[in-house]
């Protein structure tokens, strides 16, 4: 449980493994419901337009307690795709924590490798009580998703330009 | 609170579905104490933790800023040790229980023949055994005002396991509360920075900490902490007041009785009061420090130019820089300059600042970035780009002009090449009390009732529960 109390629906979780396993989707979106008491799923898609995603988190928005709409943070996944710069065929073996190693899906370039990566987005312009629910509940989440490779967080727009992120998720390793 | 959580079609369907209005949270600090209605933006009721203490028989305790006023056998003590753990224990829930009962729940006021100011003082303090009596009937008293109020305490991550268990105590037994919390303050300050992973500096009043959060919890190890704070910051000006030519005299606003405005440098023409009792010495100093705070509100800076204040050039060039006048409570007043930047120099490089004594000055290991190197050392090598991408400042002296800038700049001459990014809230109350409106907002949470150690949790377990749950 996280240390808000806040709780992990059950569709987190399939969704989720439906990215993981059968490539469903290209990222999902989660967020807290209305009442604050349980993260779901705000969205989920395969869409591979990152300009798009990226545009859903900044535009996302959170109610406060006096009913004031805001900007809003949000939890999201996004399963990285890229090539390596080095071409001598390295392949990664993405582990997680546990060292419970993850199946990558099959991929067409030998030189390509992919990472599961979760992001916290808490925009610094968001009201203080949507950051401090999501920040306290942010553990839960990520705790029922196994396999997630890298973890980022990121606080303004410029923290989720794909050049930056994809330095990050990769180690500097993507060309 | 003590009761099940209602079922979902019972509960109320407003925003956060069935939210704690009746739990409260108390942030204590060497400075000041704040405590409030959880739910709320800031604090309501903030106190110094320093209090008066009557020698004269029979002792008496006064709290409350307005009430710190000259009086005959009066000296100001302060509950807190310099690191912000309680050490007094027989004061500590005195003062806090006029926080949370007298300032924060008024309508709940005990009735006037029991609030002890109807008592005929001789009675007391002739019979001794009476006043036991008194006491108890007290001690009912506050614990029926208090239990229905679940409670959220913070404290600093280097809190001691004793005082942990002493704080519970003071809240299940003394209080009788349905349930509690405690919290550490980095942990706090970090979320309602929207952060489950920081490298949290906070500067308050008797000391500045560093410390590592990772997924809401904080690396011990990574703990660091130095007495460069407010009263550091204010040994300084003292200090710089006793070097500059001609001799500054601090003569705090109490023993004005009245001045006439003159010009700068010109001798002060002021009356003195006179009292016909001695002032302790505490007192005093508890005094000089509001004219102490007061200058750092408005004259202090921090130098936030590229460089340190004694690379070459910099100090010419501060010599230029617009200067700030500072009128003393006797009417005393002077341009300051450069000198405005000097005095927190300190913070930053041991070498530089004004003399000061042997014990208050700050070894080579104690300053903001060596213990923000101290802390990054301490942690996994991997963690370290993610802690330096998510700095949170907090704590009021961080709120002093220029703070921001500098440490940003000293931050990317240690790490170059590293992205290096501060969070620090705009808003002043947020950067005062972010540990308070962090937990405001936890113990506010409908969600948060799962969390609260019951009445019935600690009856089973003991104190010992506190060490187990509040990681």
């Amino acid at each position: 449980m996280s240390q808000s109390g806040a709780t992990v629906s059950q569709e987190c979780i399939t969704a989720y493994n439906d990215l993981k396993l059968n490539k469903k989707y290209k990222f999902i979106i989660y967020k807290l419901s209305d009442d604050y008491k349980e993260i779901v799923v705000e969205e989920a898609s395969d869409s591979k337009d990152w300009e798009a995603f990226r545009e859903k988190l900044i535009n996302a928005t959170s109610k406060s307690r006096s009913g004031a709409v805001g900007k809003g943070p949000r939890y999201a996944v996004y399963d990285f795709e890229y090539s390596l710069a080095s071409g001598d065929g390295l392949r990664y073996a993405v582990t997680q924590k546990n060292y419970i190693p993850v199946v990558l899906a099959p991929v067409t370039d030998r030189l390509c490798s992919n990472k599961l990566t979760f992001l916290a987005w808490s925009p610094d312009d968001a009201g203080v009580q949507p950051k401090m629910i999501y920040a306290s509940s942010k553990d839960a989440l990520k705790r029922s998703l196994t396999g997630i490779a890298t973890e980022l967080q990121a606080n303004d727009p410029d923290d989720i330009e794909y050049d930056s992120i994809i330095k990050t998720v990769s180690k500097g390793l993507a060309g | 609170m003590a009761q099940q959580p209602l079922s979902s079609a019972a509960q109320p369907t407003d925003i956060y579905g069935g939210d704690e209005v009746s739990a409260l949270v108390l942030d204590p600090g060497y400075c000041n104490t704040r405590a409030g209605w959880a739910g709320e933006d800031v604090p309501k009721s903030i106190l110094p933790s320093f209090y008066g203490h009557s020698t004269a028989t029979p002792t008496q305790n006064f709290f409350g800023d307005e009430r710190l006023i000259p009086r005959a056998d009066f000296e100001i003590r302060n509950y807190m040790n310099k690191d912000s753990v309680v050490e007094d224990w027989d004061v500590a829930p005195k003062i806090w229980e006029h926080m949370l009962i007298n300032r924060l729940q008024p309508d709940k006021q005990t009735p006037p023949s029991k609030n002890g100011l109807n008592d005929d003082p001789k009675e007391k303090t002739q019979d001794g055994e009476g006043d036991v009596a008194m006491e108890e009937t007290e001690n009912q008293e506050i614990e029926k005002l208090l239990q229905e109020n679940p409670l959220l305490v913070t404290e600093a991550p280097w809190n001691t396991p004793k005082a942990r268990e002493k704080t519970t105590e003071v809240i299940m037994e003394t209080w009788g509360c349905p349930a509690f919390w405690l919290s550490r303050t980095p942990v706090l300050s970090a979320f309602a920075a929207g952060k489950a992973t920081a490298l949290v500096i906070d500067v308050g009043g008797a000391n500045t900490s560093v410390a590592a959060i990772h997924d809401g919890m904080v690396l011990k190890r990574s703990i660091q902490k130095s007495p460069i704070g407010g009263l550091w910051l204010s040994s300084q000006i003292r200090s710089l007041w006793e070097t500059s030519e001609p001799k500054v005299t601090l003569t705090p606003t109490y023993m004005v009785e009245n001045k006439t405005p003159v010009d700068a440098l010109a001798p002060v023409q002021a009356r003195l009061r006179q009292f016909p009792y001695q002032i302790h010495s505490s007192f005093r100093a508890y005094e000089e420090e509001r004219v102490l705070t007061e200058f750092k509100e408005s004259v202090v800076e921090v130098w936030n130019k590229p460089g340190r204040l004694n690379s070459p050039g910099n100090e010419e060039f501060a010599k230029t820089l617009p200067g700030r006048v500072f009128e003393m409570p006797d009417g005393w007043n002077q341009m300051w300059r450069e000198q405005r930047f000097k005095l927190t120099e300190g913070l930053f490089d041991e070498t530089a600042g004004y003399p000061l004594p042997e014990e208050e000055r700050v070894a080579k290991n104690q300053t903001i970035p060596a213990l923000i190197r101290a802390a990054l050392e301490a942690v996994d090598v991997d963690l370290r780009g993610n802690l330096l991408a998510n700095v949170v400042v907090t704590g009021s002296t961080t709120l002093i002009n220029g703070f921001n800038d500098r440490l940003q700049n000293e931050l990317a001459a240690m790490y170059p090449g590293m992205k290096i990014k501060i969070h620090a809230a705009g808003l002043t109350s947020e950067r005062r009390f972010g540990a308070w409106i962090g937990g405001s907002i936890l113990a506010s949470l409908g969600t948060f009732h799962q969390m609260w150690i019951s009445r019935k949790e600690y009856e089973e377990n003991g104190p010992g529960i506190v060490e187990k749950r509040c990681k």
